[in-house]
C-alpha cells in the first residue's frame, strides 16, 4: 500500500462540453445510488461558465444545485492506454433511489477508486503471480492456469471433489457470480463451496422471515418514507444505507413518521429519529427475541392485534405438526404465547435491558388504532444487528410481531431487510446437497461448514475471489493457524518457477495432507495473498468491466466499463471461464459479459431478481443486446422481476403486494410468480412462527459477560460500510479520519479501567468458543452426524434421493430419479426444477422427517405440484428453513449439547483499537469496528453456528478491555475525532 | 481580538464578497488545530456543508465544539480538528479560514479546501 498522505485539494478541473458521460451505479453499498462518469483526455479541460463545460452551468454552484466536484471526486485513469480526467458524481437527474444527486461519504469518493498509479490504489494486483521461496513472482497466465488446472484434476481424481474448496464474494455483480457458480457447482459440483459471509453455500440470512413467507428484499424505498411507524431493528441506516436515511426514512419523519429505534448504540439517525417523535430502544445485544415477544403479547393483551390482516392474510393452522415452529393459526400463536414465560414483560425488561414503560409506549406506537378505529401503516425493517445475533429466532419473533401489526403485504406496511451488499448472487448451479458428508440428526445433509471443513484438513485446493476468508468472518485464530499450516508450513514448497516443477512440487504437497491456495482479487490481501496464496490471481471490477446487479429494491442497472483495469487484471467472469475450458467443461466459451448476462437470464428466471423478459425484449424487439438496453436504462434502471405486460416492459415496485394487479403476460416472458401479491407460501397466507428462547439461551448465557468482561460487540461505520475493500486503507481523506480501528465505550465502564478518549487499548478474551470436528465415523453417536466415512467415497444412490424429499413425494411428484439430482443441465430448464423441488423437499415436513413413514403419509404437504413450482427464493445454494423442525432435532445442535460432546474448543482473540469513551453506547457494552485489517475485533466473535439456520453470531464478541497507553491521535489534530456521533 | 467572545461565532466574507464565501469566526475554549490567540483556540471556517451546499449558519454547537449538524443530511464537522468530518456524507472536511494575529488585530490570509460550489479557490 502506498501511504499517501491525505492533502486538502484547492481546485478541481471541469469536463469540457464534448466530455464523454456514462451512467452507472455506486459499487458499494446496498442503496446503489446513481452516479454519472465523465470523462475527458487530460489536456483540454472545461471552463466555469455555462458554455465552457459539460455540465451546461456557470460557477460556482448553490445549495443543493448539483453538478459540483469536489477534489475527492476526481481521478487520472487510462483509457486505451491514454491518460484522461473523470469526475465522478452523484446523478443530480436520478430519478430514483437518490433523487437529485443525494450521496454518501462512500459513493462520494468513489472517483478515488479508480486505479492511478500515482495514488493509494499503486498496489492493484496486475499480473498473475506465483510463490517462489516464499515471495510472489510475476508468471503468464497460460502458466498459472497450467499449474491450477493440474492440482485440480489430481485433487479431485485422488481426493474427491469435496476436496476442491471454493470461497467467493456472493454480492460483486452477476456476470461473475454465475460463472463462478457454474463452474464450482454445476461443473465440478462441490459441496466445499461458501459466499463471504456465510459457512456455507448462500442462503437467506433471514430464514425467519422465509419461513413466515417474507421475501427479505419485498418491499420499496418509498415504504420506508410513507409509513406512519417505523421499526428498525439492528441498524441505523444513516450509518450503512445513507441514502435510504438521507432520502426516504428522513423525509418520512419529516411528515411525521415515528421511528422506534433498536440498537444499543445510538448514531446520527437515531438521536435525530428520537429528537422528531421516535423512539430509542437501547438493548442489550441478542436479547431482540424476548422484546419482539414481549411486544406481541402486550399487544394481542391489549387487543390491538389486526385482525382482519390475520384473518384474511395469514394460515389458520399448522402447515406441520409437531414440530418446533410454526403456530396453529392465530389462536396457536395467541395461546402459546400469553403462556409462555419469557415473553412477560418484567422478565423481558429485565433480559432486554429495556424499561417496562418504554416496552409498552413502542406497542402502542405499533399498534394501537387510531381514535377513529382505523390503523396505523407499521413497517418493519432489519438488519445485521438483529440477524447476526441470533439469527432464526431474531428474524422469526420480527416476523411474527410484523405480522400481528398487519405488515407484510401493502404499501407502507412491510417487512424487510434494509440491506448489506447490493444483490449480486446469480446462481449458476445449486449446491450440490448430495456430497455433503454431515448430515442433522434427522439424517437431512448439512450442508459443509467451509471454515471446519478446511481446520478439519478435508480441503485439498482451496480458491478464494474476491474476500479475506481468514477475516471474514469470525477472524478466528485457529482457521488462520491452520491455513500457515497445510500451506506455508508444509514441506513441499514451489522452488523455481518452471511450470512442471510447480506442478510437482503442489501435488506432492496436497499428496502429503497439505493444500494448494489461490487467491483472486483486486489488491493484496493480508494473509491470504501476501502470505500463504501459491497463486495470486489479478481481477478487474467496477468500472473496468461491464457488469450487472440490483439494489435492495431489485432496481437492475448496468454498471459500465469506462477505463482500463491495470496491468493484465482480468474480470472474474475471464479467469473462471478460461480455467473451466482448460478443465473441458462445457458451456465457457462466453465471448463477453453480455454473454453471460443473457444465460444467467433464463436460468435466474424464478428467482426475485428475475430479468428474462428484459433480454427477451431487447433481443426480440429493440434488435440490441441485454446488456446495451440496460445501458438505456441509465441510472432508473428496472426493478426486478421485470415483466412483459400487454407490450410492455414493466418493473415490480414491492412483492407480496396485495394492492398490485399483475396485466396478462405473453409466452415465453411468462413470469406469474404467486409471491408478486401473495406471501411466499403454499397457501400464499403468512405464517406466524413461534420462537422458544430455549434454543438459544444456553449459547447466550454462556456469552454473557462476567467479571469486568463487557459485550464487544462490532459492525460498520458511515465511512466505512462494504466499501471496506477500498476505503479502509486506500482513500486518503478517510484514512486521515480513522487510522486505525476505534472502540467506543461508556463514560462508567471507561472509568473504572482508566481510560479516555483518545487511549489505545487492547480487547482480549481467552474464551471465544468456536465449533469443531464433526466430520469423522467417531462423531455420530456424539451429534447425530452420519459421516461419509472418508471423503472420497463415492455418493449413494439411497442418500441422494432422501435429500429431494420422502418416497412418498418423490413419487407424487414423479421425480423418483437419481439423474434429476446429477445430471448434466447444460441449457435446459431443469435448473430451476432442480432447484426448486430441493427447497420445496427441505421446506416439507417430508424431509425433515423421512424416517418416519407412516406419520408422513399424514403430514399435509406443503411441496408444490406445478412443473414450476413458486417458492424458490434466493436459498437456493444452502440450508435455511426451520419449518418442520422437531424438537428431537435441533436439541444435539444447541450449543449446550455440542459443548458436552466435546465439539466447542475455547480459544483466544484479541485485537488494538483507540478509545471514543461516550455515553451514546449503552453501558457494559463496546463497539469497534468488524473488520479492519489488523485488527479484527470479530476475532472475539463466537464461531458456533446457530442450531436451526446455521449461520454465525458474529454480534456477540465479549471479552476485556484494557488500557495500554496514549495514542498518538489524542493530541493531533490532523487524524481522527472523538466527538459523539449522535450529536443532535 | 477584543471583540472575539467564548462560543459566540461572529460572520464574516471571505476571500470574496460573496454569500457562499460566508463563514464564522469563533473562540472554541479548547486549542485546535489552526487556532490563534493565547489559547490557540481561535479558529474560522466556511459556511456552507461540503455535502450539497447545506447552510451550517447557527449551527455551532458550544459544548462540543462542532458544527452541525447540517439541516440538509445531518453533517457534523469538528472544529477542533480543522474542520474534519465526524459524522455524515461530506466528501471533505469543511475548508478552513487561516488566522493570523498582529498586535490585536485578526488577519484572514487564506483558506484551506475548496467553498462548495466552486472550481477554484476564487480570489486566491
Amino acid at each position: 500500500m502506498n501511504d499517501e498522505e491525505f492533502l486538502v485539494g484547492d481546485h478541481v478541473p471541469l469536463p469540457p462540453i464534448d466530455a464523454d458521460i456514462f451512467t452507472t451505479a455506486c459499487d458499494y453499498c446496498i442503496v446503489a445510488c446513481g452516479y454519472k462518469v465523465y470523462r475527458w483526455p487530460v489536456g483540454r479541460s472545461g471552463g466555469s461558465r455555462a458554455e465552457e463545460n459539460a455540465f451546461g452551468v456557470d460557477f460556482p454552484r448553490g445549495p443543493l444545485q448539483g453538478r459540483w466536484i469536489s477534489s475527492n471526486q476526481h481521478n487520472i485513469v487510462s483509457v486505451d492506454g491514454k491518460p484522461h480526467h473523470v469526475a465522478i458524481i452523484a446523478d443530480h437527474d436520478a430519478q430514483v433511489v437518490n433523487v437529485g444527486g443525494d450521496h454518501s461519504i462512500r459513493g462520494g469518493t468513489i472517483a478515488k477508486k479508480c486505479y492511478n498509479p500515482t495514488s493509494s490504489t499503486a498496489d492493484r494486483l496486475k499480473y498473475p503471480m506465483l510463490r517462489v521461496n516464499g515471495e510472489l513472482q510475476r508468471i503468464s497466465w497460460d502458466d498459472a492456469f497450467e499449474i491450477m488446472v493440474a492440482v485440480s484434476k489430481h485433487v479431485i481424481e485422488k481426493r474427491g471433489k469435496q476436496a476442491w474448496a471454493l470461497k467467493t464474494y456472493s454480492y460483486q455483480y452477476w456476470e461473475n457470480t454465475y460463472a463462478i457458480t457454474k463452474l464450482a457447482l454445476r461443473h465440478v459440483k462441490t459441496p466445499a463451496f461458501a459466499v463471504h459471509d456465510q459457512p456455507t453455500g448462500h442462503g437467506s440470512d433471514t430464514p425467519g422471515l422465509s419461513d413466515a413467507g417474507i421475501d427479505p428484499f419485498s418491499a420499496c424505498y418509498e415504504d420506508w418514507k410513507n409509513a406512519d411507524v417505523l421499526f428498525m431493528s439492528g441498524s441505523d441506516p444513516f450509518e450503512t444505507k445513507t441514502i435510504i436515511f438521507n432520502d426516504w426514512i428522513m423525509l418520512g419523519i419529516q411528515r411525521g413518521m415515528r421511528v422506534i429505534s433498536v440498537v444499543p448504540r445510538k448514531t446520527a439517525g437515531v438521536a435525530h429519529a428520537e429528537k422528531n417523535g421516535g423512539l430509542y430502544l437501547e438493548i442489550i445485544p441478542g436479547t431482540d427475541t424476548v422484546l419482539h415477544m414481549a411486544l406481541a403479547r402486550y399487544i394481542i393483551e391489549q387487543g390491538w392485534e389486526d385482525s382482519d390482516f390475520l384473518a384474511r392474510y395469514v394460515n389458520s393452522r399448522a402447515e406441520v405438526d409437531l414440530e418446533v415452529f410454526q403456530a396453529d393459526g392465530f389462536e396457536g400463536y395467541k395461546r402459546w404465547i400469553l403462556s409462555y414465560k419469557y415473553a412477560e414483560m418484567i422478565r423481558a425488561s429485565e433480559i432486554t435491558g429495556i424499561p417496562i414503560e418504554k416496552i409498552r409506549l413502542a406497542a402502542r406506537l405499533l399498534a394501537e388504532p387510531n381514535p377513529d378505529g382505523s390503523r396505523k401503516k407499521t413497517s418493519f425493517g432489519l438488519e445485521k444487528g438483529n440477524y447476526w445475533s441470533n439469527n432464526y429466532l431474531n428474524t422469526a419473533s420480527l416476523a411474527s410481531l410484523g405480522l400481528l401489526c398487519g405488515a407484510g403485504n401493502r404499501p407502507s406496511q412491510v417487512i424487510a431487510r434494509f440491506g448489506g451488499h447490493q444483490r449480486g448472487m446469480m446462481p449458476g448451479g445449486r449446491y450440490p446437497i448430495e456430497e455433503a458428508p454431515e448430515k442433522f440428526p434427522n439424517r437431512q445433509r448439512k450442508a459443509i461448514d467451509l471454515d471446519r471443513w478446511v481446520e478439519d484438513g478435508r480441503a485439498s485446493f482451496a480458491w478464494v475471489i474476491g474476500t479475506t476468508w481468514l477475516q471474514a468472518m469470525t477472524a478466528s485464530e485457529r482457521l488462520r493457524d491452520r491455513f500457515l499450516q497445510l500451506t506455508r508450513e508444509n514441506p513441499h514448497q514451489v522452488r523455481s518457477a518452471e511450470t512442471k516443477h510447480a506442478i510437482e512440487t503442489l501435488i506432492r504437497r496436497v499428496d502429503s495432507g497439505g493444500m494448494m491456495v489461490v487467491d483472486q482479487d483486486i489488491y493484496p490481501i493480508e494473509p491470504i495473498g501476501t502470505q500463504i496464496a501459491d497463486l495470486v490471481l489479478p481481477a478487474a471490477s467496477w468500472g473496468e468491466e461491464n457488469f450487472s446487479r440490483a439494489n435492495g429494491e431489485r432496481r437492475i442497472r448496468l454498471y459500465p466499463k469506462f477505463n482500463d483495469a491495470p496491468g493484465e487484471a482480468r474480470p472474474d467472469w475471464w479467469i473462471i471461464a478460461s480455467f473451466g475450458k482448460r478443465m473441458g467443461y462445457r458451456g465457457f466459451d462466453w465471448k463477453d459479459s453480455n454473454e453471460i448476462f443473457e444465460e444467467a437470464a433464463w436460468f435466474g428466471r424464478r428467482r426475485r431478481t428475475s430479468y428474462w423478459p428484459l433480454v427477451w425484449y431487447a433481443r426480440k424487439k429493440k434488435n440490441t443486446t441485454g446488456h446495451e438496453f440496460l445501458r438505456g436504462l441509465g441510472t432508473t434502471g428496472i426493478q426486478a422481476p421485470v415483466r412483459y405486460e400487454e407490450g410492455e416492459l414493466v418493473g415490480t415496485k414491492r412483492l407480496h403486494d396485495s394492492t398490485l394487479e399483475p396485466g396478462t403476460q405473453h409466452g415465453l416472458t411468462g413470469n406469474d410468480h404467486q409471491w408478486l401479491t401473495d406471501f411466499r407460501t403454499e397457501t400464499g397466507r403468512a405464517n406466524l412462527l413461534k420462537t422458544p428462547w430455549e434454543i438459544f439461551s444456553d449459547f447466550y448465557e454462556f456469552m454473557k459477560p462476567t467479571g469486568d468482561e463487557l459485550w464487544v460487540t462490532s459492525g460498520r461505520i458511515n465511512e466505512f460500510w462494504q466499501s471496506g475493500f477500498d476505503d479502509l486503507k486506500r482513500r486518503p481523506y478517510l484514512r486521515q479520519r480513522w487510522p486505525e480501528n476505534f472502540v467506543e465505550i461508556h463514560p462508567e465502564d471507561a472509568e473504572k479501567r482508566g481510560i479516555e478518549s483518545g487511549d489505545r487499548v487492547v480487547l482480549e478474551s481467552d474464551r471465544v468458543p468456536v465449533q469443531v470436528g464433526g466430520f469423522d465415523h467417531g462423531d455420530e453417536a456424539r451429534q447425530g452426524i452420519v459421516s461419509l466415512g472418508h471423503i472420497t467415497m463415492e455418493e449413494e444412490p439411497d442418500l441422494i434421493t432422501q435429500t429431494i424429499a420422502s418416497p412418498v413425494e418423490r413419487k407424487r411428484r414423479g421425480v423418483d430419479n437419481q439423474e434429476a439430482m446429477t445430471t448434466d443441465i447444460e441449457g435446459d430448464e431443469l435448473l430451476g426444477y432442480v432447484d426448486t423441488q430441493e427447497i420445496a423437499g427441505r421446506r416439507s415436513a417430508g424431509a425433515r422427517s423421512s424416517q418416519d413413514e407412516a406419520s408422513l403419509e399424514e403430514i399435509p404437504t406443503v411441496a408444490t405440484t406445478g412443473e414450476y413450482p413458486d417458492n424458490v427464493g434466493d436459498d437456493v445454494l444452502g440450508e435455511t428453513s426451520g419449518l418442520g423442525i422437531r424438537w428431537s432435532d435441533i436439541e444435539p445442535l444447541l450449543f449446550s449439547s455440542l459443548q458436552k460432546n466435546g465439539h466447542i474448543e475455547l480459544t483466544r482473540g484479541s485485537c488494538e483499537a483507540i478509545a471514543i469513551v461516550t455515553d451514546a453506547i449503552r453501558p457494559g457494552v463496546a463497539f469497534s469496528y468488524f473488520l479492519v485489517p489488523g485488527s479484527a475485533a470479530n476475532s472475539l466473535a463466537p464461531r458456533v453456528l446457530d442450531p436451526v439456520s446455521q449461520r454465525y453470531r458474529f454480534k456477540l464478541g465479549r471479552g476485556k478491555i484494557r488500557r495500554l497507553g496514549e495514542s498518538q491521535y489524542k493530541h493531533d489534530f490532523t487524524s481522527m475525532t472523538f466527538k459523539s456521533r449522535a450529536i443532535t | 481580538m477584543k471583540d472575539v467572545h467564548s462560543g459566540e461565532p461572529m460572520v464574516f466574507q471571505y476571500p470574496v464578497e460573496d454569500p457562499y464565501a460566508t463563514n464564522i469566526l469563533v473562540k472554541l475554549d479548547e486549542e485546535a488545530g489552526g487556532g490563534v490567540g493565547e489559547h490557540k483556540d481561535i479558529v474560522a471556517f466556511n459556511q456552507l456543508c461540503t455535502h450539497m451546499g447545506g447552510p451550517l449558519a447557527g449551527t455551532y454547537n458550544k459544548e462540543h465544539k462542532v458544527l452541525g449538524p447540517c439541516p440538509f443530511h445531518l453533517t457534523t464537522f469538528d472544529l477542533t480538528r480543522h474542520g474534519m468530518v465526524i459524522s455524515g456524507h461530506a466528501t471533505e472536511s469543511l475548508p478552513q479560514v487561516i488566522l493570523e494575529v498582529d498586535e490585536g488585530i485578526i488577519y484572514a490570509t487564506g483558506i484551506m479546501g475548496l467553498l462548495y460550489g466552486h472550481a477554484q479557490i476564487a480570489g486566491c
